[in-house]
């Protein structure tokens, strides 16, 4: 998702490559759609009609049941309770989590582009490297740190995690941001007599609101959608979306309800799919807007 | 007449606030990412089992983890899947690109639909395609009602096989970014050098061949890298599509360090298994961010 | 003691000098410019006299008050920058008292102030409207308007006009010009562009390398160069650079060189130059002196008539342009717009020696 402007290109070509054309992108626009369209198709349906028929074929009888279930009642782990207290879980983590590591990396990127001091480059080199690790590495001693601080199995340890490891991601978007933005301005309210936060919030921040979009966004879809820190850092009270779903799906007891499974991983989908269709060009324009200048 | 070097208290704390605002989210990462990743390295070298332990076993963790027949199939199984799933992604990203870029009314639309599985998680993506594959209820079953009773598509149930219906989701969540990286390179291209070169009596083969691809190399990359990245971390959606199976014919890095941390109470080894998946992909990042930040400068 | 005082002030990053030494007093009122090439120094300079940069080495004071580092919103300075510098998220009238604000003044006396300037400057209608909206122009007054209305004792100036087309720099050169001469202000501008620098200026600096080759009024700067830098650096079409043999004769001193064809010609020089007999010189000569025939300076006391071969003509509509050789360099006249010149005829080219000047070819530094 990065900068996509619409330019002249000079390249023509005949009718027959261009037919060709639109069918291979239009078979691969299926490609992408079909496996959610299905799944949302056969969320629809009664059990019989996905266990007995087709998968391509519409419900003959429509039915939000699968849905209600998924949400209210189904068993997840020991509970009958649905995927509701876990979607609650997730917002409840993803929501602080996005909002502490957006303000700090916006912070991070003011300093590492406007106030630079000598080692900047290697702070920043460290801070971007840690976007990177497997978090394979850092799983076990931070599974006794979190145990240490009573925060093992929480929520509250997911924001911290989640916020720990996002802060390197967000400087990064702050940091090419604020690169772009002319350094002028800074010393130019610098003589009008503002400081070091006056600047950050009445110059700075007002002019951000691409950038912040584009962290809200980047951040919110990769803690809703992680896995790994919840898998391990959670317990039953505080399971997020994710592992919940996960649950729900590798269950072995019963019948496999695959109606109620798709019902819940759209629940799982929809806040970041909502994120992903209202906000994405905004993301674009946001990544653009920081790389075009830059 | 006042000391020259005298420098007054606004402007002696204004040299500081910087730092002090920076330093908070500096001493975070040391700890929790430079901090842990000592302790995890300094595990290695222990007998933990269960719990952490400060016995000094040297290489005896390594030693073991590359006698395990269990990592041997996570390492050929990850080289397989980042082989192929780097690879395919790349092309179709490629081609996508270079389709959308010839003046296609739809593409905006076209872009959305491509784009959209980066938006889900890979617990998700695991759960539809876990159920496509299948062949009982999913794509051969729905052949089969067709009429053609002939086809068959179990390859998620075969050990031989199953690792590529790996491939084939993980290629369907990201293939669309590798799209937009590749058409963001394709943008950035100066329109008057295709000019040039179609004055020049080029035609679209060579001039994609010949003037276009060779200045993606920095898409090529970009996407290389973070595909490699993702490809190391994979983790998700191996628990959601097979749980590591049939047997361990999907087991990766990612899982077995799981499994033998968490599970197997092996921790020593698991952790070893995690400095090896960091050694593989700093060698890969360290190069291209020390790259991107020299340009920059 | 000035007004704005550099002593020995230096600069440098790391190992690196990137200003030596330079001293300067500018008194009250003065206009004073640095120009020169980029890199010479003068941004860093300004930087350093508006406190945006840390001096190494040296003192900076205005009023007698010692500046060094005192933080930039304390010196009573105020900027105007290449860019503009306008904040983007606020109106014209809010960038304008933006400064009055941050110091504590109360909003009905930063109104008065905002209304004086935007009158002053012809802006009134353009408060509400944000920075985007407007044209180069526009911005290039609201950003003089800020710094107006700070009321203080040095303007600085960096590459105010750079970013404007042709026409409105030459109209808002003569705006600040104006506003000089009526405000009476303290002003430091920074310039590549020695146009604006001869026009504006009260003095001028020149700098290259780090170092000021030359501090002088206008005309100073412009008749006796310091060295082969400035007088090349100053003046469009550049100074003519004829290599010499100095001789000496009596009295007499003689400038040898060639036409265009290898010949021997001989110019006479004004000045007395002792024990330079038979050493290699670059005599310079500014286009506007030398000239056709008839087009020459009737109060000049030495004029040398020599013929040569024309290469090129370039009619400007004023003047023509006669390119021709000395010496195996070309050289360039200002004839009248209709002097007779064709390329490939030999024309007599008037030399007024009164205005030569001599530079050593290894020193570049002036020798007469």
């Amino acid at each position: 998702m990065m900068a996509i402007a619409s330019t002249d290109t000079a390249i023509r070509s005949g009718r027959v490559t261009r037919t060709f054309l639109y069918l291979v992108l239009l078979l691969f626009a299926l490609f992408y759609l079909l496996p959610f369209a299905i799944m949302v198709m056969n969320s629809m349906k009664p059990l019989d009609e996905i266990t007995g028929g087709n998968m391509m074929a519409f419900p003959t009888d429509w039915t939000l049941e699968p849905w209600r279930k998924a949400w209210s009642e189904a068993q997840v782990g020991v509970d009958a309770t649905g995927l509701r207290p876990y979607f609650y879980n997730s917002l409840i983590m993803a929501i602080p989590a996005v909002m502490l590591s957006t303000f700090f990396g916006a912070l991070n990127g003011y300093v590492l582009t406007k106030w630079q001091f000598r080692g900047h480059n290697i702070v920043f080199g460290l801070l971007l490297f840690s976007c990177f690790i497997p978090f394979q590495i850092v799983l076990i001693p931070m599974a006794r740190m979190l145990g240490i601080f009573g925060l093992a199995g929480s929520t509250g340890g997911l924001i911290l995690v989640h916020f720990v490891y996002g802060i390197g991601f967000t400087t990064l978007y702050f940091r090419n941001y604020y690169a772009a933005f002319p350094t002028e301005l800074i010393r130019a309210a610098q003589i009008d007599g503002a400081g070091f936060f006056r600047i950050f919030w009445r110059i700075l921040l007002p002019s951000s609101g691409p950038i912040i979009a584009v962290s809200f966004i980047w951040q919110f879809t990769n803690i809703w959608n992680d896995f790994l820190f919840g898998a391990s850092f959670a317990d039953f009270s505080s399971q997020p979306m994710t592992v919940a779903l996960n649950n729900l799906v590798q269950s072995s007891t019963g019948v496999k309800e695959y109606n109620v499974h798709f019902a819940g991983a759209i629940y799982a989908a929809i806040p970041t799919l909502l994120v992903y269709i209202v906000a994405g060009r905004y993301f674009v324009r946001g990544l653009m807007a920081g790389s075009v200048k830059g | 007449m006042a000391d020259t070097a005298q420098v007054d208290l606004r402007t002696r704390l204004q040299n500081w606030l910087p730092k002090l605002v920076l330093a908070p989210s500096f001493a975070m990462v040391l700890l929790f990412v430079y901090g842990f990743i000592a302790f995890t390295v300094y595990l290695s070298f222990t007998d933990s089992r269960i719990l952490p332990s400060y016995g000094w076993v040297g290489l005896e963790n390594y030693e073991k983890l590359f006698r395990l027949r269990h990592w041997k199939i996570a390492v050929s199984n990850l080289a397989v899947f980042a082989i192929l799933y780097i690879g395919i992604s790349s092309l179709i990203g490629l081609m996508l690109a270079i389709f959308l870029d010839q003046k296609i009314r739809i593409e905006g639309a076209l872009r959305t639909v491509y784009l959209y599985p980066m938006a889900l998680s890979f617990i998700v993506t695991g759960t539809a395609w876990k159920w496509l594959l299948d062949p009982g209820i999913g794509l051969e079953h729905t052949m089969h009602l067709w009429g053609w009773t002939t086809f068959s598509f179990d390859w998620i149930k075969n050990s031989d096989y199953a690792i590529y219906t790996v491939v084939l989701a993980a290629v369907w969540q990201s293939s669309g970014f590798a799209m937009a990286m590749f058409l963001a390179g394709l943008r950035g291209i100066d329109n008057e050098i295709l000019k040039a070169a179609q004055m020049d009596g080029a035609s679209n083969w060579q001039l994609y061949r010949r003037i276009i691809i060779p200045q993606l190399r920095p898409a090529f990359l970009s996407a290389f890298v973070i595909l490699s990245h993702l490809a190391i971390k994979s983790y998700d959606l191996v628990i959601a599509l097979t749980g590591g199976g049939p047997g361990r014919a999907t087991e990766l890095p990612a899982t077995f360090m799981y499994s033998y941390t968490f599970t197997r109470n092996q921790m020593g080894i698991g952790a070893s298994s995690a400095v090896i998946m960091l050694i593989t992909i700093a060698a890969i990042m360290v190069p291209y961010l020390y790259a991107e930040l020299k340009e920059k400068k | 003691m000035g007004f704005l005082d550099i002593r020995n002030a230096t600069k440098a990053y790391g190992s690196v000098q990137v200003l030596h030494e330079v001293d300067i007093t500018v008194e009250e009122g003065e206009f004073l410019v640095l120009v020169g090439p980029s890199g010479c120094g003068k941004s860093t300079l300004l930087n350093m006299i508006a406190g945006l940069e840390d001096i190494t080495s040296g003192e900076i004071s205005i009023k007698g008050q010692p500046m060094n580092g005192v933080h930039p919103s304390k010196r009573n300075i105020a900027m105007v920058f290449q860019s503009y510098a306008l904040y983007p998220n606020m109106t014209v009238g809010q960038n304008i008292t933006f400064g009055l604000e941050m110091h504590g003044v109360p909003k009905t006396k930063r109104d008065q102030a905002m209304a004086d300037v935007a009158k002053l400057l012809q802006i009134e209608p353009l408060l509400a409207r944000k920075p985007g909206q407007l044209s180069g122009g526009q911005r290039q007054r609201v950003a003089m308007g800020r710094a107006l209305v700070r009321n203080p004792d040095v303007f600085l100036f960096d590459e105010p006009l750079s970013n404007l087309d042709a026409k409105l720099r030459v109209d808002m050169r003569t705006e600040i010009k104006k506003l000089h001469q009526k405000l009476g202000t303290t002003i430091v501008y920074v310039t590549h562009d020695q146009i604006e620098a001869m026009t504006l200026s009260t003095r001028i600096a020149v700098m290259n390398g780090g170092y000021v080759q030359q501090l002088g009024t206008p005309k100073e700067i412009y008749d006796n160069p310091a060295n082969l830098f400035v007088a090349t650096f100053m003046g469009s079409p550049s100074m003519n650079l004829i290599d010499v043999t100095l001789r000496v004769e009596g009295n007499s001193v003689f400038a040898d060189t060639t036409d265009a064809k290898g010949a021997r010609i001989s110019l006479p020089i004004n000045a007395s130059v002792n024990g330079l007999d038979g050493k290699n010189a670059i005599l310079g000569l500014r286009p506007e002196a030398l000239t056709d025939v008839d087009g020459s300076d009737a109060r000049a006391t030495q004029i040398a008539h020599v013929p040569n071969e024309v290469t090129v003509t370039e009619p400007a509509g004023s003047d023509t342009f006669v390119t021709t050789s000395f010496g195996g360099k070309d050289c360039v006249a200002r004839m009248r717009a209709d002097a007779d010149a064709k390329p490939g005829e030999r024309v007599t080219f008037a030399f007024n020696m009164d205005k030569a000047v001599l530079f050593d070819p290894e020193t570049e530094a002036r020798i007469a």
